[in-house]
């Protein structure tokens, strides 16, 4: 344990964490459940042993879980960022010209025109979590409206480079890198996963992770702690636009196209999944692990319901009851633990 | 070649707007008509194949044309937008409303001005116009696709394609948007002439490329012979075929797409999908401002003018008159 001079309040904070972070996995496993036993007495077979649907799953919480990385980060922070789902659209049309252009004009080869296409997504994706953060901690813009300006510049500027339609591709390597699987695994999903880690890494076991958690929970006490708030911020920023900028390159490479409305759809699932995943919107609480459970109830509800053969406007409705119960049953937990550690 | 293709055109414009049009037509070119094409969003590649239409029109009818709309789909960005252009007066405004309802008043307004008001793609009210009756019959004409046809033709490609037995399903975007309702109930009507064919729930993906393979992958895991789908829009399209393939059932499951921009009609000999659908955007914009002149020269102009389909497939794809209709931005 490194500067922060307040033991009690992390290990009330760990504690806490852990418990929404159950609360996530026990309401995952409750779904699961629930569309194991319709599998096995409507089609005799199972749903989660099926390698087939596991894929399907992973694969299409892919995205949503990398936007919701970055979101992590964020919200833990006591921020937020809703310029990931067009920094992801921005990216995937970067990805896709460039990929392009790197062939057609540079006559480079598949490898590494992907190579540098999604170098150059990603690293186009600096620029809006660069402005976000500077914004939010040097021009002290509240998160939520400086980062709702960067959804417009980014939303523009995805729009103007793709000239309206949507880019594709035409490189093999860059669709395996989107469709490939190594043995029964996506590639894709391998890469969200070290992605995964690697922000769990950061978030629980560096002192960058316990900074975080401490501004969340009492900026000024943060600072009091000697703990560099505007730089720290516009890490957490850069850090959500790069994940934004990852999902948008692996879009490019699985559709077979950069599209600047790629991610619009998703903000609000990211958002959701930090928020199931037992985060606080209020800052201080939130873990890689509970977002991961977050991101896959979503995805598990979306694709059990079509499994089971829900009719679809039923699917809208059961898919924003199981949010909003899942956020209840957080702040009931909240409440209680709240009121014994007061006690 | 363009301008061959501007001629023939034209040929058929002046036969479309009466007898003895084409005449009237020249001497528009004497007072300088101004028309606005307002979109239903700029960023589109339907839309901007729509405005390179109008302007060939406008180009060989003598007549300025002013191109102004949102980037996004929507009401609320639309209407300022609609209310500049009116601002400027000119003689015509093509517009696709983004709300049946919520762009009467504005278009009202419009039309009260001296404006003349032609609907092109969407339409307000029920899009019949010129009846005498109800509050948005005012509108001149409205140009489009008859999206019903185009959904029947997808049933009937779909069907063929799958040897005219299977199940199928609709993946479609977000309900209640005329053109994509009206493609599904299209296809469904047609495909009841389909007795072998089980139609299932339809999907909607909120026009999410993402959510669309997800869903197809969910159908595929409860109905693994499933045999074909319609993406009812090119979101839907591009998402189920990703989800077929990740699936392994490229060319089992076959595919067909209702509109062609490059990166469906690119995956036709690949297999990816089975055929393609392409509206016409530029006849819309080009019939769009012939029937604008038509009227502000005196003639008269029908209220519903419907604008073709080309059924895109692999064994087609190469035909300079079939190819020339994939959307460019």
């Amino acid at each position: 344990m490194s500067t922060l001079s307040t033991p009690v309040a992390a290990s009330r904070r760990t504690t806490l964490a852990r418990i929404s972070d159950l609360r996530a996995w026990l309401f995952l496993i409750l779904l699961v459940v629930f569309f194991e036993i319709w599998a096995e007495v409507t089609y005799h077979s199972s749903f989660v042993l099926n390698p087939y649907n596991l894929q399907s799953i992973s694969v299409f919480a892919t995205a949503p879980l990398l936007l919701a990385l970055g979101q992590t980060l964020v919200i833990i922070s006591s921020g937020i960022d809703l310029s990931v789902g067009f920094t992801m659209g921005l990216a995937a049309v970067i990805a896709a010209h460039v990929s392009n252009l790197s062939m057609d004009a540079l006559g480079l080869g598949e490898i590494p025109a992907m190579v540098l296409a999604i170098a150059a997504g990603i690293v186009v994706s600096l620029v809006p979590g660069l402005v976000n953060g500077w914004l939010i901690a040097h021009l002290r813009v509240p998160p939520f409206i400086g980062t709702l300006g960067m959804y417009g510049v980014t939303r523009g500027a995805a729009y103007l480079i793709a000239v309206g339609a949507t880019v594709p591709i035409h490189n093999s390597a860059y669709t395996w890198v989107g469709n490939g699987k190594i043995g029964e695994l996506p590639f894709i999903v391998l890469l969200t996963a070290i992605v995964v880690l690697a922000t769990h890494y950061l978030l629980s076991q560096t002192r960058f992770g316990q900074h975080t958690y401490a501004i969340g929970a009492n900026r000024d006490a943060a600072i009091r702690a000697g703990i560099d708030w505007r730089r720290h911020t516009i890490k957490l920023y850069l850090l959500s636009a790069i994940c934004a900028g990852l999902a948008g390159t692996l879009y490019t490479g699985r559709f077979l196209a950069g599209a600047a409305q790629a991610g619009e759809p998703l903000l609000l699932d990211s958002i959701a999944a930090v928020v199931i995943g037992g985060a606080s919107l209020f800052g201080g609480s939130g873990t890689v692990f509970g977002t991961i459970a977050g991101a896959l109830v979503i995805a598990v509800i979306q694709y059990g319901l079509v499994f089971i053969d829900v009719e679809p406007f039923w699917q809208f409705v059961a898919v924003g009851v199981v949010i909003i119960i899942s956020v209840l049953v957080d702040q009931s937990q909240r409440r209680l633990a709240g009121e014994r550690q007061d006690g | 070649m363009e301008r061959r293709k501007f001629l023939s055109l034209l040929g058929t414009s002046a036969g479309l707007a009466g007898a003895g049009a084409l005449p009237q037509l020249a001497k528009a070119a004497d007072k300088k008509w101004t028309v606005a094409l307002v979109p239903g969003l700029t960023t589109d590649a339907f839309y901007i194949t729509m405005h390179r239409g109008a302007d060939a029109a406008a180009k060989a009818l003598g007549v300025d044309l002013v191109f102004q709309g949102a980037p996004q789909w929507g009401v609320t960005l639309q209407v300022p937008v609609l209310q500049a252009v009116i601002a400027r007066k000119p003689d015509a405004i093509l517009i696709a409303p983004t709300d049946k309802q919520q762009l009467i008043q504005p278009l009202k307004q419009a039309s009260d001005a001296g404006i003349a008001v032609i609907t092109v793609d969407t339409f307000i009210g029920n899009g019949i116009y010129q009846t005498g009756s109800g509050d948005a019959d005012f509108p001149l004409s409205y140009v489009a696709s008859d999206n019903i046809l185009g959904g029947k033709i997808a049933a009937r490609a779909l069907a063929k394609a799958i040897g005219d037995k299977g199940k199928v399903f609709v993946a479609n975007t977000i309900p209640n948007v005329s053109t994509t309702d009206q493609r599904e109930q299209g296809f469904k009507e047609e495909m009841k002439s389909h007795p072998n064919i089980q139609i299932l729930q339809t999907q909607f993906n909120d026009d999410d490329a993402n959510k669309a393979a997800a869903l197809a992958q969910a159908v595929l895991a409860r109905d693994a012979d499933l045999a074909g789908i319609f993406g009812a829009n090119l979101f839907s399209a591009t998402g189920s075929a990703n989800g077929v393939r990740a699936a392994g059932k490229v060319g089992k499951v076959k595919i067909a797409a209702f509109d062609a921009p490059s990166d469906i009609v690119d995956h036709l000999k690949d297999g990816t999908f089975e055929i393609a659908i392409a509206q016409h955007p530029g006849e819309i914009g080009y019939f769009g401002v012939v029937a604008a002149v038509a009227h502000l020269t005196g003639n008269s102009v029908p209220a519903l003018i419907g604008t073709g389909f080309t059924v895109m497939s692999k064994d087609n794809i190469d035909d300079p008159n079939v190819k020339k209709y994939v959307y460019t931005g």
